[in-house]
C-alpha cells in the first residue's frame, strides 16, 4: 500500500478517536456510532461481495446472531464478553451451514438462498418467544459500564480499523489473489489449482465472525432487540448499499459509503420525514444505473489512481458465451 | 513410463456420445496435437483430462496415478495446466497479476508470484504489457496470457485448447515456434486443433484424430494429414475419393 | 374425527388460496424465464393492483371480481415502462445489480402510496363475503375465494395458452432458451421481453385486485407475496409457468396445513425452509429441465 495513503489513513482515524473530546451529544456520538458500525458492516461484506464476488443480501443472519447471542447467553448468566465470544463462534458456524449450501448456487439463486437463511432466523427468533422473547424482545447488557456512549463510538471506530486493516492485509496475500480469481472467473481460477469452494467459505467465516462482533456491539448500545431490528432484511440491504454506494472490491469504499449513506439518511430524515424510504429507493436506484462502481471505484476508475487494473466488477461483464450459457444451470459443476 | 495415459473413456451428455471409447498416450517430452473438426469432442476430452467432467467410463492416468474423478483444482495441483478454448482472462486485474494468479499455486509470497510471472510473460514477448488490465486486450495477446498463466503454474503437462484459432497465419506460426521450445522447460503439451495445419507440421510429434468422439487416426503428422479417413471427416467423401 | 375435517378443509382452503398464489408466482416466472431478471418490484406491482382496484371500488363501486383486468392494464403499462426504462439499460450488468434496483423501486412505491393513503389498514366489504358454500355438514368454502380461485385458474389458463401457442409466446420461449440466437431469427428481442414484464406485472396486479376483497390493504401487503413468489418459481422450475402454477397450490395446501398444526406464524418460514430444502437438494425444480 502506498507510503501517502497509509498516512492518511492513520490521520484520519486518529482524528476520529479524538472526537469525543470535542463532541459532547449523545444524540451526535450515537450518529457517528452507526456511521463506523456500518462502515465496519460493509467492510466486512465487502471482503465476500466485493473482493469475491458472492453477493449475499442475508449478512443480517449472521449481525442477529451476534445481537441474540450476547442477549441470551448473558440472561443465562454468562459475562457479557464472553457472549460475544459465543456470538462469534455461532456466527462461524451459521456461515458453514449458509456457505455450503448457497456457494453452490449461481446468479440469483445465490443471493435469494442467502435471502431465505436470513429470514428463517427471523421468523425463528419471532415464533420461539419462550426462548428469545419473541416479538417482544430481550434485553442486552451493557458491554462498557463506563461513559457508555463515548465508549461504544471508540469501539465502533476500533472495529473498522481493524476490519480495514484485516482486509488490506488479504488484498496483499495470496488469499487475496485468490478471492479476486473466484469473483473474475471461478473456472479459471480452478484450472490453475484454486481450491475456490474452501476459499468463498473461509472469507464467508471470517465475514460472518465481524459482523456478529458488530451486532454485539449494537445491541449492547440499544439495550434491547427485537427479530425486525437485528435480523431485519433492510439490515441485510443496507450493509450491502453501503459497500456498493462507497466501491465494492475497493479497500476504503465501504468507509466513504458508509459516511455518505448516513450523512444522506440524517439529511433525508430532517428535511423530509416521511419520505426518506422513498428517497432511500430513489438513492439505490440512482447508485446502479449511475454509479455501478460505487464513489471510490469511480473516482479510481477516472484517476487511473491505483497501479491496478480499474476497479469495476459489477459495471459491464463482458457478453457471455452461447454454449456457456447453454451449459449454465443453477448450480455449479 | 507414460506422463498421461487414458484407457477407453467415454462420455455422454443426454443423447449425445461426445467421446467413446477414445485411449492414447502421451510421452514426457511428447507434444502432442489432437486433431479433428468442430464437434469432435477435442474439449470435452481436455475437460475430462482436468477434471472439469467426469468420464462415465475408462480411466485416465498421470504419471501412473489415477486421476479419472478429481476436480480441476487438483489436476492443476498435480501438474496439469490448460488453457480454454475461449479464453477467460480476468478482466479486472491487470495482466502480470492474471499471471501471477498461475504462478501462486507453487509459492505464497506475492513478491516470489510476480518475479516468476515476469519470467514466464518474457518467454511469451509479452515485457511491453504487463501492467495494462486485461480488459480490452486484443486476442492474440489474450491467448498468450492464457499459456503465460498456465505456465506459471510450472506444469509438467499442459493442454493447449485451440490456442491458435482465431488468430492471423503469421502471429499462430510465431506462437507455435514458441510453443515448440516448451519441452526444453520440461513441459510436455497436448494441442487441441482444428484446421490451423501449418502450426500442428512444425510443431507436433505425433497427432490423433478425432471425429464424432471417436480416434479415428494416429502417428506421425506427415502420415495422418494424408490418410483417407481423415481427409473424409474433414471434407465429406467427395474429397476421399480425389485423394485417391 | 374432527382432526381429518379440518384437514380437508384445510387443504381445500390452501387449494383455493394456492390458485391465487400460482397466479402471482407465474407472472414471476415469466419474467425470470425470459429474462432472468428476479423482480423484487413484484409485490409492490401486487400493491399497486391491489389500491387501484381499491380506489375504483371506493369511488364506482365497481366489484374487484369486475374490474381486475383494469389492475391488469395498470400494471401492463408499469411493467413495460419498467423494463423499458429501468431495467434495459442495466442489461448487461451482473443479477445483483438487478436484484437492487428492484429492491429500490420497492422501496419508492411502497413508501409514495404510504405517502399518499397513509400506512393504514384498509378493507372493503362486498356482499359475497358473508355467502358460504357448504360441501356436507363440516365443510364449507367462503364464496370469494372461490370466485377468485376461477378467475385465477382462467388467467392462469390464458397466460399458458399465450406463452405455448402464440407468436408472442413463441418469441418468449425462444429467448429464453437462446437470448443470442433470438435476435437472429428476427425477433424483437427487447419488445419481447418488455412485454413479457408487462404481462408477468400485470398477473401480480389482478391477483391484488382478487385479494382486495378478502386480505387487508396496507402499504407493505406485496411484501410477503414477493417472498412466497421466490419460493413457488423455485419450487417449480427455472422460469416454468407451469411449473409455478402447480408450486402455487403445493404452497397453499403446505401453508394451510402448517397454519392448522403449528399456527400460522410458521407459514412463512416454512416455506422459506422448503426453498432452501429445494435449492440443495433439486436446485432444478419439479419441472426444471436442466439437469439437477
Amino acid at each position: 500500500m502506498k507510503r501517502w495513503y497509509f498516512i492518511l489513513m492513520g490521520v484520519f482515524f486518529l482524528l476520529a478517536l479524538l472526537v469525543p473530546l470535542v463532541v459532547q451529544s449523545d444524540y451526535t456520538l450515537q450518529i457517528l456510532f452507526r456511521v463506523f458500525l456500518f462502515a465496519a458492516l460493509g467492510l466486512a461484506w465487502n471482503l465476500v461481495g466485493g473482493y469475491t464476488g458472492q453477493l449475499s443480501l442475508g449478512h443480517a443472519a449472521y449481525f442477529g446472531v451476534g445481537a441474540y447471542s450476547l442477549a441470551l447467553f448473558s440472561k443465562a448468566g454468562v459475562s457479557p464478553w464472553v457472549s460475544v465470544l459465543l456470538g462469534i463462534a455461532l456466527a462461524v458456524i451459521s456461515a458453514a451451514v449458509i456457505g455450503s449450501v448457497s456457494f453452490r448456487l449461481r446468479g440469483p439463486y445465490f443471493a435469494l438462498c442467502t435471502i431465505a437463511f436470513a429470514e428463517v432466523l427471523r421468523l425463528t427468533a419471532k415464533n420461539l418467544p419462550n426462548l428469545t422473547g419473541g416479538d417482544v424482545g430481550v434485553q442486552v447488557p451493557l458491554l462498557f459500564p463506563q461513559s457508555t456512549t463515548k465508549a461504544f463510538y471508540i469501539s465502533g471506530v476500533l472495529l473498522t480499523v481493524i476490519v480495514l486493516a484485516l482486509t488490506a492485509w488479504i488484498e496483499h496475500s495470496r488469499f487475496g489473489y485468490y478471492l479476486l480469481a473466484i469473483r473474475e472467473d471461478e473456472d479459471a481460477a480452478l484450472a490453475v489449482g484454486v481450491n475456490t469452494a474452501r476459499c468463498k467459505l473461509w472469507i464467508l467465516l471470517i465475514s460472518a465472525a465481524l459482523t456478529a462482533i458488530a451486532g454485539a456491539l449494537y445491541a449492547s448500545l440499544f439495550l434491547f432487540i427485537v427479530p425486525d431490528q437485528v435480523l431485519a432484511m433492510e439490515i441485510s440491504t443496507e450493509i450491502a448499499i453501503v459497500a456498493m454506494l462507497g466501491g465494492a472490491g475497493t479497500l476504503i469504499g465501504p468507509l466513504v459509503g458508509s459516511i455518505t449513506l448516513e450523512t444522506a439518511s440524517e439529511i433525508f430524515k430532517t428535511f423530509f420525514k416521511e419520505a426518506n424510504l422513498l428517497i432511500y429507493g430513489v438513492l439505490i436506484v440512482v447508485v446502479v444505473l449511475f454509479l455501478p462502481e460505487g464513489i471510490v471505484g469511480t473516482i479510481a476508475n477516472k484517476l487511473r489512481v491505483f497501479k491496478t487494473a480499474p476497479i469495476a466488477p459489477f459495471a459491464t461483464p463482458e457478453p457471455p458465451d452461447p454454449k456457456e450459457e447453454a451449459r449454465r444451470a443453477v448450480i455449479s459443476e | 513410463m507414460s506422463l498421461l495415459e487414458t484407457k477407453s473413456v467415454s462420455k455422454r451428455f443426454g443423447g449425445l456420445k461426445a467421446i467413446s471409447d477414445v485411449s492414447f498416450t502421451v510421452r514426457p517430452g511428447e507434444m502432442c496435437f489432437i486433431v479433428g473438426p468442430n464437434g469432435a469432442g477435442k474439449t470435452t476430452l481436455f475437460n475430462l483430462i482436468t477434471g472439469v467432467f467426469h468420464p462415465d467410463s475408462g480411466s485416465i492416468h498421470f504419471e501412473g496415478r489415477p486421476i479419472t474423478n478429481l476436480s480441476p483444482d487438483r489436476a492443476a495441483k498435480l501438474g496439469i495446466g490448460r488453457t480454454f478454448q475461449i479464453v477467460k482472462p480476468l478482466r479486472n486485474l491487470t495482466v502480470l497479476e492474471n499471471v501471477m494468479l498461475g504462478a501462486f499455486l507453487r509459492t505464497s509470497s506475492p513478491a516470489k508470484a510476480e518475479q516468476e510471472a515476469i519470467k514466464v510473460l518474457k518467454f511469451l514477448q509479452m515485457e511491453k504489457v504487463l501492467h495494462l488490465p486485461a480488459r480490452g486486450m486484443g486476442l492474440p495477446m489474450l491467448k498468450r496470457l492464457e499459456i503465460a498463466r498456465a505456465l506459471a503454474t510450472k506444469p509438467k503437462l499442459v493442454l493447449l485448447d485451440e490456442v491458435v484459432a482465431g488468430l492471423p497465419t503469421s502471429e499462430a506460426i510465431q506462437l507455435a515456434l514458441l510453443l515448440k521450445r516448451l519441452p526444453e522447460w520440461g513441459i510436455s503439451a497436448i494441442g487441441g486443433i482444428e484446421h490451423v495445419m501449418q502450426v500442428v507440421m512444425r510443431v507436433a510429434d505425433r497427432v490423433m484424430v478425432l471425429d464424432h468422439g471417436t480416434v479415428i487416426a494416429e502417428g506421425l503428422p506427415q502420415e495422418v494429414v494424408h490418410l483417407p479417413v481423415v481427409i473424409e471427416a474433414y471434407l465429406g467423401s467427395k474429397y476421399k475419393e480425389i485423394v485417391q | 374425527m374432527n382432526w381429518f375435517y379440518s384437514t380437508i378443509q384445510a387443504v381445500l382452503n390452501g387449494l383455493l388460496t394456492g390458485a391465487l398464489y400460482g397466479l402471482i408466482a407465474m407472472g414471476m416466472a415469466l419474467i425470470f424465464g425470459v429474462m432472468r431478471i428476479v423482480n423484487f418490484a413484484h409485490g409492490a406491482f401486487l400493491m399497486l393492483g391491489m389500491y387501484a382496484t381499491y380506489v375504483l371500488f371506493q369511488t364506482t363501486g365497481i366489484n374487484p371480481y369486475y374490474s381486475f383486468p383494469l389492475a391488469g392494464a395498470v400494471l401492463f403499462v408499469i411493467g413495460y415502462a419498467t423494463y423499458m426504462g429501468l431495467l434495459r439499460p442495466i442489461r448487461g450488468q451482473v443479477d445483483f445489480m438487478v436484484i437492487l434496483l428492484t429492491m429500490g423501486l420497492s422501496l419508492i412505491i411502497t413508501d409514495g402510496v404510504q405517502l399518499i393513503f397513509g400506512a393504514d389498514y384498509h378493507q372493503i366489504s362486498i356482499p359475497l363475503l358473508s355467502k358460504n358454500i357448504r360441501l356436507g355438514s363440516q365443510i364449507s368454502i367462503n364464496a370469494p375465494w372461490l370466485v377468485s380461485f376461477v378467475i385465477a385458474a382462467v388467467l392462469a389458463a390464458v397466460l399458458y395458452f399465450v406463452v405455448t401457442h402464440t407468436m408472442f409466446g413463441r418469441a418468449a420461449r425462444a429467448i429464453a432458451q437462446n437470448r443470442y440466437a433470438a435476435p437472429l431469427m428476427g425477433i424483437n428481442v427487447n419488445q419481447v421481453q418488455a412485454v413479457s414484464f408487462g404481462i408477468g406485472s400485470a398477473a401480480a396486479g389482478m391477483a391484488g385486485a382478487l385479494l382486495l376483497p378478502v386480505f387487508y390493504l396496507f402499504p407493505d401487503v406485496g411484501n410477503q407475496f414477493k417472498l412466497k413468489s421466490f419460493v413457488m418459481v423455485v419450487l417449480g422450475g427455472m422460469g416454468s409457468i407451469q411449473g409455478a402454477a402447480i408450486a402455487g397450490l403445493v404452497l397453499g395446501v403446505v401453508e394451510s396445513l402448517t397454519s392448522l398444526y403449528w399456527g400460522n406464524e410458521w407459514a412463512l418460514a416454512v416455506d422459506f425452509v422448503i426453498f432452501i430444502l429445494v435449492l440443495s437438494l433439486k436446485p432444478s425444480g419439479i419441472f426444471g429441465s436442466q439437469r439437477a
